[in-house]
């Protein structure tokens, strides 16, 4: 266990120096959510005074769709670095040494989530700095944090899955434009009661991302409220035990026999 | 099948040849009945068996498609064997891959490096992932960048690095665990002569110093004649000879004859002249090549028939066989097993 932990550890290592190398494959990430998070707040934040917001200032509101569409490309990142040790035949190497299996399509998504976290932490001190009041306290800035880091991990299993099974940059890239339904086939913009077409509403009851953004905008203008959350939660393991499920099969049917 | 025959000849015993149980310990790498089926139903290796020793340098030799490869990818661990089994030291590649793993070191053609690491810290994290500590990590990364002549570049991105410093690099991490077995593919394809030789003077060193034994793949003659003790040569899958480079072709019995026509434009003349009194001449680039048991009374023939036709030519060669003209008679198409045996 402890020298899993080690190999863990050091193909993670490996992988965030190389990110860092290459910053630029990050960054534009981060500019779209801070970006969302701009553009949004400052054309829509009128609608807030809506009484269906409930009081809810609109920054508090849009910054989740900010944080979610950046876990999506913290996770994408994840696909995209095993994706590049696939092409660079480097991950062939990997698999010659005596390393867990396991810790050789971990490091990636772990690389993946560090990324994430980072990132979030940096727009929601960005939104704080935009004004965003935090009843709730550092409590829910971590409760925020691990909520994106959950949803995160839970696309990173899709991304690596995919990654695994096309073995092209150009296809699992192609692959996470299911961002777009689940990123807007939800309550992204103004609260479910607001959304007047019935197949958007549908839509948005079965989209898990809707339950994490419920939790994350309960987080954010309420602090700690039981029912959201354990919601949210629930929707991140549902989605995880999915997507990391897929990638398990896929990383041991790829890895058994490539 | 003359050809096989004549290379698996009986009156040619190994010397001291022992027990099973005795010559299994002396052994690095025996494999059984290895076949490999893909899904798509094409048979890359048709039943191989291959016995290295201890300290030897073996050179797996064949064409393009001959299932080099496959061989390579099955014996290190990437793929699994459809059929038949293989141990590295006594440890069974399929049910003990881990143990595997760890005795053999590997420089495949198709693995890379991760570009945007330094030659050296994709040494140290080599070492690392097979259990050393940081420190020892970092002094073995020293070690093989001076024995491998990177100390200049070790702190340079690999995306920077040339081809032959690639190729070291891989070699270097390869040893970073001193693996008591080393797999090599096709270790020279694309090196300049320059850089071929280093790396044969190289590996010469490795098997000196450490007693590492070699499995390596070429396509290149040369390589397998000067650098390995024993090779065998894969075509379609099969293993058709194995043996010492001076004993294939000692065993061929044959020489060669080569004509060269001045003009190159009148090579097609030449072969038909030739094939006159040789049939079984063929055509090898620009030029006649034919098989004979006689080589010095043949080429008398040919010399007197050619120039009684007119024809100027530019190069004459009567040898006795390289392991080139072995390699080409045993891996043509049709077999390569009824040609010359007639002159």
């Amino acid at each position: 266990m402890l020298r899993f932990l080690e190999e863990l550890w050091l193909l993670t290592g490996r992988s965030l120096k190389v990110t860092l190398r290459e910053p630029w494959a990050v960054i534009p990430n981060i500019g779209i959510s801070l970006f969302f998070l701009f553009v949004y707040d400052a054309g829509l934040s009128g609608i807030a005074q809506l009484p269906a917001f409930g009081g809810v200032p609109y920054l508090a509101f849009i910054l989740p769709v900010a944080l979610v569409s950046g876990s999506v490309g913290g996770a994408g990142a994840a696909g995209q670095a095993l994706i590049r040790d696939l092409e660079s035949r480097y991950f062939t190497k990997l698999r010659l040494t005596p390393v867990s299996r396991t810790a050789l399509v971990m490091a990636p998504m772990l690389s993946g989530m560090i990324q994430l976290v980072a990132q979030t932490v940096l727009i929601l001190l960005v939104a704080l700095a935009l004004g965003l009041k935090l009843p709730g306290g550092l409590l829910a800035a971590v409760g925020v944090v691990v909520l994106a880091a959950g949803w995160g991990l839970g696309f990173a299993g899709y991304a690596v899955g995919t990654a695994l099974r096309s073995r092209s940059g150009r296809t699992a890239q192609a692959a996470t434009f299911i961002f777009f339904p689940l990123l807007f086939l939800s309550d992204t913009f103004v609260p479910l009661t607001l959304i007047k077409a019935g197949w958007m509403r549908v839509a948005a009851h079965v989209n898990p991302t809707t339950y994490v953004f419920d939790a994350m905008r309960s987080l954010l203008a309420h602090g700690l409220v039981a029912a959201p959350l354990l919601r949210g939660l629930a929707a991140i393991v549902a989605l995880a035990v999915v997507t990391l499920g897929f990638a398990v099969y896929t990383a041991q049917r790829t890895l058994r026999d490539a | 099948m003359a050809t096989r025959a004549l290379l698996h000849s009986q009156d040619d015993p190994e010397p001291a040849r022992q027990s099973p149980e005795v010559l299994d310990s002396r052994l690095a790498l025996s494999a059984k009945g290895l076949r490999k089926r893909y899904g798509d139903g094409a048979e890359a290796l048709c039943g191989v068996d291959f016995a290295v020793r201890k300290g030897e340098i073996y050179g797996l030799l064949g064409p393009n498609g001959a299932g080099k490869s496959t061989a390579v990818q099955i014996l290190t661990t990437l793929l699994l064997p459809t059929d038949g089994s293989a141990q590295v030291f006594g440890r069974d590649i399929v049910r003990d891959q881990d143990a595997v793993r760890r005795s053999i070191g590997v420089a495949l053609q198709d693995t890379g490096v991760d570009p945007l690491l330094t030659g050296f810290e994709a040494l140290e994290l080599q070492s690392r992932l097979y259990g050393a500590t940081r420190r020892a990590a970092r002094e073995r990364a020293h070690e093989l960048s001076s024995m491998l002549q990177l100390e200049n570049f070790a702190h340079r991105r690999i995306a920077n690095y040339s081809g032959g410093m690639r190729r070291r690099l891989d070699l270097a991490l390869g040893l970073v665990h001193r693996p008591r077995l080393l797999f090599l593919d096709e270790p020279t394809t694309g090196l300049d002569p320059l850089s071929r030789n280093a790396l044969w003077d190289l590996v010469r060193a490795v098997r000196g110093e450490s007693g590492t034994t070699v499995f390596l793949t070429t396509q290149y003659l040369e390589e397998a004649d000067t650098l390995c003790d024993r090779i065998a040569i894969l075509r379609a899958g099969t293993v058709v000879a194995e043996d010492t480079p001076s004993r294939l072709k000692r065993r061929m019995r044959r020489d060669v004859i080569e004509l060269e026509p001045e003009d190159p434009g009148q090579v097609a003349a030449l072969l038909r002249l030739v094939r006159r009194i040789q049939p079984a001449a063929t055509l090898e680039r620009e030029a006649v090549r034919v098989h004979v048991s006689h080589g010095a009374t043949i080429a008398q023939e040919l010399l007197a028939a050619v120039a009684g036709a007119g024809i100027a030519l530019a190069g004459l060669r009567v040898a006795p066989p390289t392991l080139d003209d072995v390699f080409l008679e045993l891996t043509r198409e049709d077999g390569g097993t009824d040609t010359g045996e007639e002159a």
